[in-house]
């Protein structure tokens, strides 16, 4: 009878696998569950992971939800700006299901279904938040003029504003702005404008390039003339001072006797001024030729 | 066996007595060999059902065991490194493998106009359109309204796995990836391009201040990650900017004319060196000049000075003879080469006339510099 009871236990242990299965139902660390007793949602949804214990099939029924944040976003829509521009927006939500039992009501736990109405939402959320903000908010060079960020946490705020008042189960972990653009036909006439632009960008590096060029040129010219002339003064200082040095030392030598320095003076112009070919004319009794008045001559005069 | 075999024998002949006849006896038989059949499977089942817990973890994997749904171990100590692990088998336990690569890699999808991948192969682009169709062409707009193609690619590491796959679902079906982060990067990556380019000057983005665009993309990306707590470390990022291929050849031209203003501006810096260098040595010229001019003038003079300081007594004894003896010798040195014409003197008190035709010469180019003081 030995091999009767090994029968016996193997058949137990199915029967008790089998039963488990009917009655225990695992929670799984990223969901959460929510009973239904014939169709009406328990008190609590469950939310801590591990092994529960349940009636079988049809008496309660496990609802699974995931209660990790799932990326959505929405269609690429055309809102109008406050100052009357066309922009289109699309925009990235972290959604998660915060209470699965507000959730399985709302949507019956179906996700697409969520999302449909998380878009519709989105879409409002933006026409009415784009509205109130000229474009001049979505691109600015002055940071404290750019709202891109408090423009994104108002429909943020509004949507989620909506979802706790429906209490749909669902609330957003974060919203941002995936894609910015404009209509076709505005791509065209932004296109004309940035051309107009370059053109004057082009102009005026031209322009600007000759007008600079000159002006380091004539600041160079100035400058040259400048320093020629103050070379000029200073040369000129240069020889008043040697002359006042020249005077300071020689002149006390002079006044010794200045007939006699007069003298050498004017011998030594008149070197200077027979250095170069000159004629003169003298009369016969000036020294030397007076010798000549004293020859004796062959004529008998006096 | 045989135990079984009396057993089943016992059974056949207490539920029908009257079959024991050869048809009965084979079923029997077929039936104890199934039986025995049946045992080598069911512990060879029980075998493979705990051999089924065995699992390995690759070199680039991490990898979670589930027991009943729960996460077994707290915090990073739950993450399994490379190799051989055991865990009960499902249902009782799930093992969840990551796969985490050194360095993720994600790039942006809004910024760039529409290509095929067929294209990017082979590098030909279909010609530009007059205008973009938002459906399928990306652009960023930059701070002065203008439309500027940009993309980007971000490097970045999974910092905490458990928050990547516990936090961010991937699908609606329950699966554990990283998808779900990889995609949150990916949106955060995105919205930092549109941020970033919304508070730059088209000519920053592409050419000023590249650098500059490439850090605000960067720590755009770092602050959002933060924020949405995705448990990723950001790294390097690489962006690539260019102009609408409608204007590509006007920005071109802008860029020519850059240059061109760049390189006179050269031109006019090197006219300015030339011309103040020369001025410069010219003044040192004339400064040098007037020195040299200076200390000549001095030099004579106090030469002058001291042949009258040697002269003076001689002159002292006998000025008249003094001033004869050096009129004649001047005289004698300084008339050699000079033309001379002696008149004699008028006699008997006629004055004489000298009649003289000058044809001037030009004077002789001086050679030696020397100013006259």
């Amino acid at each position: 009878m030995k091999r009767n009871l090994l029968t016996i236990i193997v058949g137990a242990v199915l029967v008790v696998i089998f039963v488990l299965l009917l009655f225990v139902f695992q929670v799984r660390q990223s969901e959460t569950v929510v009973l239904t007793t014939f169709g009406k949602p328990g008190a609590n949804p469950i939310t801590d992971p591990g092994a529960y214990l349940k009636w079988p099939w049809p008496i309660q029924q496990v609802n699974r939800f995931d209660k990790r944040i799932q990326n959505f976003e929405d269609k690429f829509s055309q809102s109008l700006t406050a100052d009357q521009q066309n922009l289109l927006t699309c925009v990235y939500v972290g959604w998660r299901i915060s209470d699965a039992g507000e959730f399985l009501r709302s949507f019956r736990g179906s996700v697409p279904a969520a999302q449909s109405q998380l878009e519709g939402m989105l879409r409002s959320a933006k026409n009415a938040v784009v509205g109130k903000h000229p474009l001049s908010d979505f691109v600015n060079a002055d940071p404290r003029q750019l709202k891109f960020d408090a423009i994104q946490t108002e429909i943020e705020q509004t949507v989620q504003a909506q979802l706790s008042t429906n209490a749909y189960g669902v609330e957003l972990e974060f919203l941002g702005f995936k894609k910015i653009g404009l209509p076709e036909n505005v791509t065209q006439t932004v296109f004309d404008r940035m051309k107009a632009e370059r053109q004057v960008l082009i102009s005026a590096a031209e322009n600007d390039g000759k007008a600079q060029a000159q002006i380091i040129e004539s600041a160079a010219d100035r400058q040259a003339a400048s320093t020629i002339a103050s070379a000029e003064a200073e040369a000129i200082r240069i020889q008043a001072q040697g002359q006042a040095e020249a005077a300071r030392t020689t002149l006390p030598v002079f006044q010794q006797n200045p007939e006699l320095a007069n003298f050498l003076l004017r011998l030594d112009a008149l070197k200077l001024a027979l250095n170069q070919k000159s004629t003169l004319i003298f009369d016969e009794r000036t020294p030397p030729f007076d010798l000549f008045q004293h020859l004796p001559t062959n004529s008998p005069s006096q | 066996m045989s135990d079984e075999h009396e057993h089943h024998l016992h059974e056949h002949g207490h539920d029908a007595p009257e079959t024991q006849d050869a048809g009965s006896q084979a079923l029997a038989e077929a039936l104890r060999s199934s039986f025995a059949i049946v045992k080598v499977v069911m512990v060879l089942m029980v075998l493979l059902f705990f051999g089924s817990g065995f699992f390995t973890v690759g070199p680039s994997e991490k990898a979670v065991i589930l027991r009943f749904g729960k996460l077994v171990g707290e915090g990073q100590d739950a993450l399994l490194g490379s190799g051989l692990h055991w865990s009960f088998p499902y249902p009782i336990d799930e093992v969840v493998k990551i796969p985490i690569s050194e360095n993720q890699k994600v790039t942006s999808t809004v910024g760039w106009y529409a290509t095929t991948p067929e294209q990017e192969l082979s590098g030909e682009e279909l010609p530009a359109g007059p205008s973009l169709n938002p459906a399928v062409d990306g652009y960023a707009l930059s701070a002065d309204t203008n439309i500027v193609h940009v993309q980007v690619t971000q490097y970045y590491r999974i910092e905490n796995p458990l928050l990547a796959i516990f936090n961010f679902a991937s699908d609606t079906n329950f699966a554990y990836s990283l998808a779900g982060v990889s995609n949150a990067v990916q949106n955060a990556l995105n919205n930092a391009l549109l941020y970033s380019a919304a508070h730059f000057y088209v000519d920053d983005i592409l050419t000023r201040d590249k650098a500059g665009f490439q850090d605000a993309v960067r720590s755009r990306v770092d602050d959002l990650v933060e924020a949405e707590n995705l448990g990723v470390t950001i790294g390097d990022c690489v962006v690539i900017s260019v102009p609408p291929r409608q204007l590509q050849d006007v920005f071109a031209r802008v860029t020519t004319a850059r240059e061109n203003r760049n390189k006179a501006l050269l031109d006019a810096h090197t006219y300015e060196n030339q011309v103040l260098s020369e001025a410069g040595a010219r003044a040192a010229a004339i400064t040098n000049q007037a020195e040299i001019a200076r200390n000549r003038y001095v030099t004579v003079l106090s030469a002058d000075a001291k042949k009258f300081s040697d002269l003076l007594p001689q002159y002292q004894s006998n000025p008249d003879l003094f001033v004869q003896v050096q009129l004649a010798q001047t005289m004698g040195s300084a008339l050699t080469n000079v033309e001379k014409w002696v008149e004699p003197t008028s006699t008997g008190g006629k004055s004489t006339e000298v009649r003289l035709m000058l044809n001037r010469e030009p004077p002789e180019p001086k050679t030696g510099g020397s100013t006259q003081p």
